[in-house]
């Protein structure tokens, strides 16, 4: 986790991935620029080799010459090997860096507020990051293709300068006009792209939905959907490919035109004598080749684009805001959990007190006061009125180090990882075998398989993950634990059993807020406290309050 | 996890379903073939008049020979570039419909797959299947195969062009192949492996990625946060590292080519020398074979630069067509229609593991409009029940009637006979409506309005920013768990099935969402025979029947009042269920 302050524009990113890859860049550019001027370079050799030799007939030119072409090659082909491994290597690493300083600001301590899918981030932190690190290969082809092009052109205009005219003004006007077809293209283009990415959408949506989706039998209108969405894919790919045809039928008849003009001129000056055969063949040669490093870097500018915009979206999400909001004071008070006539969101005046030792469950009614009440808890707010105490201090107002170390909030969503049952409870190894074996007998997780456990630990029951979740929590045994409906998924046996369980591992020192509607759990709390609408209608003791009509229609089912 | 992969076809029978799929248009197909043709003519007229000019140049010929020359080039630019646009547009129009029908048929036999055989299978495949083998099919029809295609045109009429000039040139020119075929020879045996390998550490990367997207609350609340950067960074290096190695590989494989050029252009040369020292040919024709051979690097470059994503399309393809040969669903021999939704278990008996009952010989009889509640602990059998009673599951032994009519035999084409909805919730990527209609496909807005009222739900779709055209699932709004379960039931009610299984369809909604989703299942059992699978007692309370089960045996059935009274397993779990 870098304490740089991340780069503010697209620009400033850009420069910063070519000032951190300076030495990779100077490297590549002299390789590749070597290569460049090689590639140039061959025509006129093979120029050389049939005026000097196959028209003469000398054999040790013939061998000379081609001693000469042997070197040539070698020195190209090995320039290019080095040069491109050093760009692509630049281009890893910093793609790399890129991606990782994405994942630090997402796990950063207090997390970032996104406002993208996790899909989304996913490709930033890879499509989007290889794309900015491009920017290393585009400027080094750049470079080499302008130094291509000005050994094409000396090479030229010493064989005849009005030719070297002829050409460096012709190839250009020739790319020109391919080029205004390709925008149209670039459009036809996407629009394919899109229309596959929808119809692939669709199917592996269907297939993932495949069981509840055979459950009502709706498989023939799920292929006529299907259907439907791969022929427009088919439609937009046929236009695309007919622009494409022509883009590449005008290319071609274009660039051969003019091969056809530098022919005549060429040869017309050869026929009088002012060209040699092998600069006749050394200059249609290179007409055919100072296409390419035009056509690169035309290439290259229109790529620039994308890696800017690709730049753009890195450098929002690095200047997202963290999510949890902290000061700068440690606890004050002994490690209870107070809220203070608390608003916020739908909440109305709400006071709940938990000491240490003590157990208090909330009974939310309606989903979004647990919602506004774990919105709090998290630390991703402060309330509009009153304040959230964590031993003595408003949460907001602890140092992250201080809050995470007092308070842990266990979501309903259950998160798991790749790795063992051990790793998932004990993640940071801090309890040793017999807690283990306790958290494991408080959350009736005793019996669950040693397997390994899969990312999501996909091959668990929900009851399963639920409970691994719970034994998670009460084994990070932090002073002030937030439960959010931790038996939902488990049988009444188990609940009960659970319910227990946590009254025997919190019961010493810890404070313990459990937002529940499971009688099993609510029995077990010191306090219950009932919400309806947003404010606190009854507090009490499970016994107390289940005597009320409102209080048992909510949790006596 | 994953037992039996779905099958992959042989190369044979891929090739000759391409060859199916295209036979379907065939006049199509050879006026593409003949425009490829021409563009190979075509573009082998340039090189020749070059080295016709040269020989004007060498013999002292007039200027208008030259001019002629280049007549014919610019010609030839016409009716090559001509050419290319047919070749490309009709290429399309080849494959484009035959690729359509191929994943048409990949998707349609996928959606048609058994439960059974998609439990064994695991869902990763098949998902991989429809979506990125179609996928990189489907992209590199459009973009490899056209440079490919054309590539080897210019191969073959370069080829055809230097044989044209002096059969001798032309060997000259041959010479170069078993350079080009070692350069394969070395490099690909040696990159699949890392192909695989960087694919493999790209997956653990996204997957390292998405973790700590997904779960970064989690990772920060119990401090590992830190860690799981670490791996993240390992993971991304780790991928790095390997393209690295796998780039270095690629680029003593194009230095392998550098050599096959630079042994061809000798060749030729050298050849040319030799033939020209005899007066065999002219030096325009050595001319015309070195610029033809050097105007060939770049699409042999292509071709052995493809080499890879053909391979990986090959095996993509192969694949598909695994899929696309899987033989349709049976029809139902002797359908009948049910007579009413009168559901008879008989003797069901299912074994996962041979020895092992999940279901031991349960019998059930559930009257029309009766709905049974069945209730245990975890692994007591009664998913397997639900499984079995759907259709989805076929039993070791034993057997479900629906009225009167065994379910195998039941009329496909009529009512749905059995509908079941689990606590496997999927919101289907696209509009609420969608997500409806998937169950009635004519099903008009009122019906849809009437059944969401039904499950509860009508006023929370109505509070979505577009209502029923609202764009949910992946990638749009996120539902409520509570909301998509209620969609699932709405679904059913359009279905309107025979029978409902409601395995656990209230689970997972948390203590706020459960007894609304409870009095949507209600809704959606009223008038329909149903079974309620259920860890909620409250759902059994009010059943005409319940069945408790242990250890895959019913061990006690009749109605909660009797079964309280009796004092047995269900008297237990009530008295769990209700002291609190």
């Amino acid at each position: 986790m870098t304490n740089q302050p991340h780069p503010a524009t697209p620009g400033g990113l850009v420069r910063r991935t070519l000032r951190r890859q300076r030495r990779g860049l100077a490297g590549a550019i002299a390789f590749i620029t070597l290569w460049q001027v090689c590639e140039a370079a061959v025509p006129v050799l093979i120029g050389v080799v049939i005026d000097h030799a196959v028209a003469t007939g000398d054999v040790e030119r013939l061998l000379l010459w081609g001693v000469v072409l042997c070197v040539h090659f070698t020195v190209l082909s090995l320039a290019y090997r080095f040069g491109s491994r050093i760009g692509f290597r630049a281009g890893q690493e910093e793609s790399h860096l890129l991606r990782t300083e994405v994942s630090a600001h997402v796990l950063s301590p207090r997390g970032a507020r996104l406002d993208r899918l996790p899909g989304d981030v996913l490709a930033v932190a890879t499509g989007d990051a290889d794309m900015v690190a491009e920017v290393i290969d585009q400027v080094v082809y750049t470079v080499a293709g302008i130094a291509g092009l000005l050994v094409s052109a000396v090479v030229l205009a010493t064989i005849d300068p009005f030719i070297a005219v002829v050409v460096l003004v012709g190839v250009p006007l020739v790319l020109v006009c391919t080029q205004v077809l390709a925008p149209r293209l670039a459009h036809r283009a996407h629009e394919r792209q899109e229309a596959i990415g929808r119809a692939t959408g669709l199917a592996t949506d269907l297939v993932r939905g495949l069981r509840p989706l055979k459950g009502i039998g709706g498989e023939r209108t799920a292929h006529d959907r299907y259907r439907r969405q791969s022929r427009e894919a088919m439609g937009a790919s046929i236009a695309a490919a007919r622009w494409e045809g022509l883009l590449y039928g005008v290319t071609h008849t274009l660039s051969v035109a003019f091969l056809a003009v530098v022919a005549l001129v060429a040869g017309k000056r050869a026929l009088d004598g002012d060209l040699t055969i092998g600069e006749l063949v050394a200059v249609v040669g290179l007409a055919q080749f100072v296409a390419e490093p035009m056509g690169m870097i035309a290439y290259l500018v229109a790529k620039l684009a994308r890696s800017r915009a690709s730049a753009r979206r890195i450098v929002g999400l690095l200047a997202a805001p963290p999510l949890v909001e902290v000061g700068s004071s440690a606890a004050t008070g002994p490690a209870g959990l107070t809220f203070e006539s608390v608003s916020e969101g739908s909440l109305r005046a709400v006071s709940i007190e938990v000491g240490p030792g003590e157990t208090v469950a909330i009974v939310a009614e309606d989903p979004s006061d647990a919602g506004s009440l774990m919105h709090l808890l998290r630390g991703e707010g402060t309330p509009t009125a009153g304040r959230v105490l964590v031993a003595g201090v408003p949460l907001t107002e602890l140092t992250i180090e201080e809050s995470q170390r007092l308070l842990v909030v266990a979501e309903h969503h259950v998160d798991l990882f790749e790795g063992t049952l051990h790793s998932n409870i004990d993640p940071a190894s801090r309890i040793d075998e017999a807690r283990f074996g306790a958290v494991l007998a408080a959350s009736a997780a005793v019996d669950l398989p040693d397997d390994p456990v899969t990312v999501n630990g996909m091959t668990l029951s929900g009851g399963q993950r639920q409970r691994l979740g719970l034994a998670r929590a009460l084994a990070a045994d932090p002073p002030v634990l937030v439960l959010h409906d931790p038996t939902t998924a488990v049988d009444a046996v188990t609940e009960q059993r659970i319910a227990e369980g946590i009254d025997d591992v919190r019961r010493a020192d810890g404070a313990t807020l459990v937002v529940t509607s499971s009688p099993a759990l609510l029995a077990r709390a010191d306090r219950v406290v009932h919400l309806v609408d947003g404010e606190v209608v009854a507090v009490g003791t499970h016994a107390e309050l289940a005597t009320g009509e409102a209080y048992r229609a909510a949790v006596l089912r | 996890m994953t037992g039996a992969l779905l099958p992959i076809s042989t190369a044979r029978e891929a090739t000759a379903l391409a060859r199916r799929l295209l036979g379907q248009r065939p006049w199509v197909v050879a006026g593409c073939a003949a425009m490829f043709a021409v563009e190979g003519m075509a573009g082998l007229v340039a090189p020749f008049m070059l080295g016709r000019i040269v020989d004007v140049v060498v013999d002292g010929g007039s200027a208008s020979a030259i001019t002629i020359a280049v007549l014919w080039i610019v010609g030839a630019a016409i009716v090559g570039g001509l050419a290319t646009f047919l070749s490309v547009a009709l290429l399309a129009r080849t494959a484009e419909p035959a690729l359509a029908d191929l994943r048409e048929t990949v998707v349609e036999r996928a959606l048609e797959l058994e439960a059974t055989q998609l439990e064994s299978s695991g869902s990763g495949d098949l998902l991989s299947r429809v979506g990125d083998d179609v996928r990189l099919v489907t992209e590199s029809f459009t973009e490899v195969i056209p440079l490919l295609v054309n590539s080897v045109v210019a191969v073959v009429f370069t080829a055809v062009g230097l044989f044209a000039l002096d059969w001798r040139l032309g060997i000259a020119g041959l010479g170069a192949v078993p350079f080009y075929v070692l350069a394969l020879r070395w490099y690909l045996p040696r990159s699949g492996p890392y192909y695989r390998r960087e694919r493999e550490a790209n997956g653990e990367r996204a997957e390292a990625l998405l973790t700590g997207i997904h779960a970064s609350r989690t990772l920060r609340a119990y401090g590992i946060a830190g860690r799981h950067q670490e791996l993240t960074t390992a993971a991304s290096w780790r991928s790095a590292q390997l393209a690295i190695d796998v780039f270095r590989l690629q680029t003593r494989f194009y230095g392998r080519n550098n050599r096959a050029e630079l042994i061809g252009l000798l060749l030729i040369l050298g050849t040319g020398f030799a033939l020209v020292d005899a007066d065999q040919v002219t030096v325009g024709a050595v001319t015309a074979a070195a610029l033809l051979f050097h105007r060939l690097f770049n699409p042999v470059g292509a071709i052995v630069g493809l080499f890879d994503e053909v391979q990986s399309v090959g095996a993509s393809l192969v694949r598909l067509v695994g899929v696309a040969q899987l033989p349709p669903p049976v029809p139902v021999h002797d359908p009948q229609r049910p007579a009413d939704g009168h559901l008879v278990v008989r003797g069901l008996h299912h074994e996962y593991v041979e020895g092992r009952p999940a279901v031991d010989e349960v019998s059930l009889d559930v009257a029309p409009g009766h709905r049974v509640a069945v209730v245990g602990a975890s692994g007591a059998g009664k998913t397997t029940l639900g499984a079995a009673i759907a259709g989805r599951l076929a039993p070791t032994r034993g057997t479900v009637l629906l009225g009167e009519v065994p379910l195998a035999r039941v009329d496909g084409s009529g009512r749905q006979p059995v509908a079941i909805v689990s606590q496997e919730v999927h919101v289907f990527a696209g509009s609420v409506r969608d997500n409806l209609t998937l169950a009635a496909p004519s099903a008009s807005d009122a019906d849809l309005s009437s059944a969401l009222a039904a499950v509860g739900a009508w006023a929370s779709v109505q509070a979505l920013p577009d209502g029923l055209a609202t764009m949910v699932g992946d990638g749009a709004l996120t539902l409520t768990p509570a909301l998509a379960q209620q969609l699932a039931l709405a679904r059913v009610l359009l279905a309107d099935p025979h029978v409902v299984v409601l395995d656990e369809a209230t689970a997972e909604a948390g203590s706020a969402g459960a007894r609304s989703l409870e009095l949507a299942a209600l809704a959606v059992s009223a008038d329909r025979t149903s079974v309620t699978i259920a860890h909620r007692l409250t759902q059994a309370v009010t059943a005409d029947e319940i069945v408790v089960m242990d250890a895959g045996r019913v061990v006690e059935r009749g109605s909660h009042d009797e079964l309280v009274a009796a004092g047995g397993r269900y008297a237990e779990l009530w008295a769990a269920w209700s002291s609190g």
